[in-house]
């Protein structure tokens, strides 16, 4: 235990000198885009890896907490760390409203329920002009400031960013090793026994698209103040759909998994860039490639080829009659 | 209750079944039951497939609405209550088809189960140490504790999904006594069972019973109901046929024509 | 607004046609949800991919993979081709996106749909081009006229094939061996297995009947809208959406649900807004969740315990 607190320090001491070693624009950017979709793909590790409830609607929400923090800060002239707080509280609050009427239904609901609201999500995001200004998109949002500090370049905001990275991932490891996240993994495993064993499931699948929202409320606000430009095609259903994709690669009940996932897929179309823009043909045959072979994703993968090096003897099976029998 | 009558009161039972009656489209699976557990026994609902057990179990536990008639539990009237509030109550169950949450391990199952006796909420998750830390000690010890009275610890860490039938059977079990129920139900516990398990399962219910947990049991076989039931109730076609002590029951003529003649001669 | 009997009759047709598309899909839907416990995500797929051939066949020339094929086969020819290929398409499908996943739940299976219908979207798109296609249409003139109503054939025509369509379907369930065979795994897959139904072809059989739901509504559809890689997407989601409104599960609340949607789409879009046509379903659907979750025809939502 100890020494995997260790490997934790040192890997994040070691990303946390990123931006002193590389120089190059272009990566801190991807640095930094990977980290804020690292929020969005934990927030649906949490709903999906977790509790097991289908979502598409991850964009939708990462716009609303986007727009929404644009729009305070440009309209209103809030200052950003406000208009974060709003944007992250304005997606959950949305998610309450579409999560209540569909989670009280089976699992399928969910999953055509939030893809029909990320379509209306972006529907409005083109049409109502006075907050969004439409498909010419937001522009001038500011950057976020502490003190004498401004956070304007990638280099500096990259810090913000791995903060909030490393914040989300410690409240959903906190959530997935105590009771509520037994509770959630429980309905994910099997929901009517979950109900029997005294969970309420509605209220947790509920709560749990509230965090993913809220999660995605974060990121987007966090990319607002980043790329200062919003604009409707960001968050798309094929948005969601890259989201979904970097969760399974990386292992949906994993939040390690989670990062790992946003990471690599935002990295690896450097890599595809022959197939210009139809690399998310690839994500397509990745996603059912993975779910076939590999349902734990990567971390999965890992997992197990690490049991396999240090695997003790199993006790033996059926031993409980037995022992029923002898203290008899 | 105000019956001034306290030996009234004492023989009223912890569970109350007054004229329960589910309907699936056109099929009535239960008409008009009537059927009271007392606390302490071990009863045993029996009768031949499709004569309506299994769906007065999941009506009890909430996972089915009843279309009439009443459930009383300890003077709770269960109809309209959410299974996961009927468990709260202090009813826990497990399932004829195994339903383990089968990708956890064996201790987490159980630990599950202590849900309705613990509180940490997701703002509690969020701050380690203090009453969260304490909490999360005592649901873990306890959950091993019921382990070791199903003779599982030694499992522990192993996936629900690896153990072998009889053992997963055993993790439903402790995962339901987790939760503290003053009534278990239990859905065929010893189906699929080879008769070694099955004796272990018998010594087992009767240490579950010295707890001083009532248990209302489904099940098939003829020698375990016969062996440990106090009291048993006989349905057919959705309605009670006859009910008694196994002995009464056994000598009874409708519930032998209800079985054909055969399968109660095992007793 | 002052009341037109006409147009509302014109679009009171036109709504009709385009239900009678998300109607069919969402046939499709229900069987396979029938059939094998799982809502098909790639749906949209079975109605774009057999256009995007059909179109390849059908016009003079088309841009495939760079370069340009000119077949303007015969539409009858091109018909024919597109069904058979589309038998393949579905026996293929089964085979990839659910088989290897027929034990794992519900999830496993709905997440490989959606990565096959990622897939095939983008596969379009690298393989034909982001340009949208027009296939001829199938009647030489564009409106007729009855009456003072300004009627389009192809729409008539789209709620005439509905309807055979159904008819048949009809027939094949109620009155063939392998329709009942297809209703008993429908309703029990275990059972079924037991009296010697042999599942696993029945599913299959299933899939294949749905791509071809899909590919009618493709072919019948394509004329009407441009073929693009997203013209399946958006009717599968209205069309699922139908089946919910109608009760999922249900045959005729599929159909009936896909005709409604159909018809108060066309009407909204015409008298509230045309920016929000496409979210029109969906406010329906989120209103039936709400007030009445079963849908039109659907038993209680409720999972067997």
């Amino acid at each position: 235990m100890n020494r995997r607190v260790l490997a934790l320090i040192v890997l994040i001491v070691a990303v946390a000198l990123i931006p002193a070693v590389v120089h190059s624009d272009y990566i801190l950017t991807l640095c930094v885009t990977a980290g804020i979709y690292a929020i969005v793909v934990m927030g649906l590790g949490i709903l999906l890896g977790f509790t097991g409830q289908m979502s598409l609607a991850q964009a939708a929400f990462f716009g609303i907490g986007a727009y929404t923090s644009g729009w305070l800060t440009t309209h209103l002239g809030w200052p950003v760390w406000p208009a974060m707080a709003c944007a992250m509280a304005m997606s959950a609050l949305v998610a309450l409203a579409v999560g209540y009427p569909c989670l009280r239904l089976s699992g399928h609901y969910l999953a055509l329920a939030t893809i029909g609201f990320g379509i209306i999500a972006q529907l409005v995001l083109i049409n109502w002009k006075d907050v969004t200004n439409g498909s010419d998109g937001m522009t001038g949002i500011p950057a976020p400031v502490i003190g004498p500090w401004t956070f304007e370049h990638y280099n500096s905001y990259f810090y913000i960013v791995l903060v909030a990275v490393l914040a989300c991932a410690y409240v959903a490891w906190r959530i997935k090793t105590t009771r509520v996240g037994r509770a959630l993994e429980a309905i994910r495993e099997n929901e009517i026994a979950a109900r029997a064993t005294g969970i309420d499931a509605t209220r947790y699948k509920i709560i749990a698209f509230v965090f993913a929202g809220a999660y995605a409320g974060l990121a987007g606000s966090l990319l607002a103040h980043t790329t200062k430009f919003l604009s409707p095609d960001s968050y798309s259903f094929d948005q969601s759909v890259v989201f979904l994709v970097m969760l399974i690669v990386g292992g949906s009940s994993s939040i390690g998994g989670a990062i790992l996932g946003a990471v690599l897929l935002e990295f690896l179309p450097e890599v595809l860039r022959p197939l210009k823009s139809s690399y998310i043909m690839v994500y397509g045959a990745a996603v059912v490639v993975m779910i076939i072979f590999m349902p734990r994703g990567l971390v999965g993968l890992f997992e197990s080829l690490r049991a396999r090096w240090r695997r003790g003897a199993p006790p033996p099976l059926g031993a409980a009659a037995a022992a029923e029998a002898e203290a008899a | 209750m105000t019956t001034p009558d306290a030996a009234a009161a004492a023989e009223r039972g912890l569970l109350e079944i007054r004229g329960l009656v589910k309907r699936f489209g056109g099929v009535t699976a239960v008409n008009a039951l009537d059927m009271t557990v007392r606390a302490g026994d071990v009863h045993a609902l029996i009768g031949p497939n499709g004569s309506g057990k299994t769906t007065t179990l999941n009506v009890i536990s909430g996972l089915y609405r009843a279309d009439g008639g009443s459930v009383a539990f300890d003077g709770h009237e269960l109809a309209g209550r959410p299974a996961h509030a009927i468990a709260a109550l202090g009813i826990g169950r497990t399932f004829q088809n195994i339903r383990l949450f089968g990708e956890l391990s064996v201790l987490e199952n159980v630990m599950i189960g202590r849900h309705v006796r613990t509180k940490t909420g997701f703002l509690g998750a969020l701050f380690p140490g203090g009453a969260t830390a304490r909490e999360e000690r005592a649901t873990r010890d306890r959950a091993r504790e019921l382990l070791a009275f199903v003779r599982l610890d030694a499992a522990r860490s192993q996936t629900a999904r690896s153990l072998p039938y009889g053992d997963q059977r055993r993790v439903e079990i402790a995962r339901a006594l987790a939760a503290e129920p003053r009534l278990l139900l239990l859905d065929e516990p010893a189906a699929g069972m080879n008769p070694a398990e099955t004796d272990a399962l018998v010594v087992l219910l009767r240490r579950i019973r010295e707890l001083g947990t009532t248990l209302l049991l489904i099940e098939h076989d003829m020698n375990l109901v016969m062996t440990v039931s106090d009291r048993i109730t006989v349905l057919n076609f959705g309605q009670h046929i006859a009910e008694g002590g196994p002995a009464e029951v056994a000598r009874n003529p409708d519930v032998i024509t209800a079985y054909l003649g055969g399968t109660l001669d095992a007793a | 607004m002052h009341f037109d009997p006409v147009a509302n009759l014109q679009l009171l047709v036109s709504g009709l046609a385009i239900g009678s598309i998300y109607a069919l899909v969402a046939l499709g839907f229900v069987l396979i949800y029938n059939a094998v416990g799982v809502v098909n995500f790639a749906q949209g797929e079975f109605v774009m991919f057999p256009a995007y051939i059909a179109a390849t066949f059908a016009l003079p020339a088309v841009a495939v993979f760079g370069g340009v094929v000119h077949w303007q086969l015969p539409l009858i020819a091109v018909y024919l081709l597109v069904i058979v290929l589309m038998v393949g398409f579905g026996l293929l499908f089964n085979r990839i996106a659910y088989y290897p996943l027929r034990d794992r739940g519900w999830l496993p299976v709905v997440i490989s749909t959606i990565g096959v219908s990622i897939f095939l979207r983008n596969l379009v798109q690298l393989t034909w081009g982001s340009q949208p296609l027009v296939l001829p249409p199938l009647f030489p003139v564009d409106t007729i006229a009855v009456g003072a109503l300004h009627i389009r054939p192809q729409d008539l025509a789209i709620i005439g094939v509905t309807a055979l369509l159904i008819a048949f379907q009809y027939v094949l369930f109620e009155r063939t061996t392998l329709g009942k065979q297809m209703r008993a795994t429908a309703q029990d897959r275990t059972t079924a297995r037991l009296i010697g139904i042999r599942v696993g072809r029945i599913v299959a059989i299933t899939f294949v009947y749905s791509a071809l739901l899909g590919t009618v509504s493709g072919l019948l559809v394509a004329p009407l809208f441009t073929v693009t890689k997203e013209m399946g997407a958006l009717i599968a989601l209205k069309a699922f959406a139908a089946s919910i409104v109608g009760g999922f599960g249900s045959i005729p609340g599929a159909i009936i649900g896909g005709l409604t949607i159909g018809v108060i789409e066309t009407f909204g879009g015409f008298y509230v807004s045309s920016a929000y046509v496409d979210a029109i379903a969906f406010v329906i659907l989120i209103g039936v969740l709400l007030v009445r979750p079963s849908g039109l025809f659907g038993e209680r939502v409720a999972e067997k315990a």
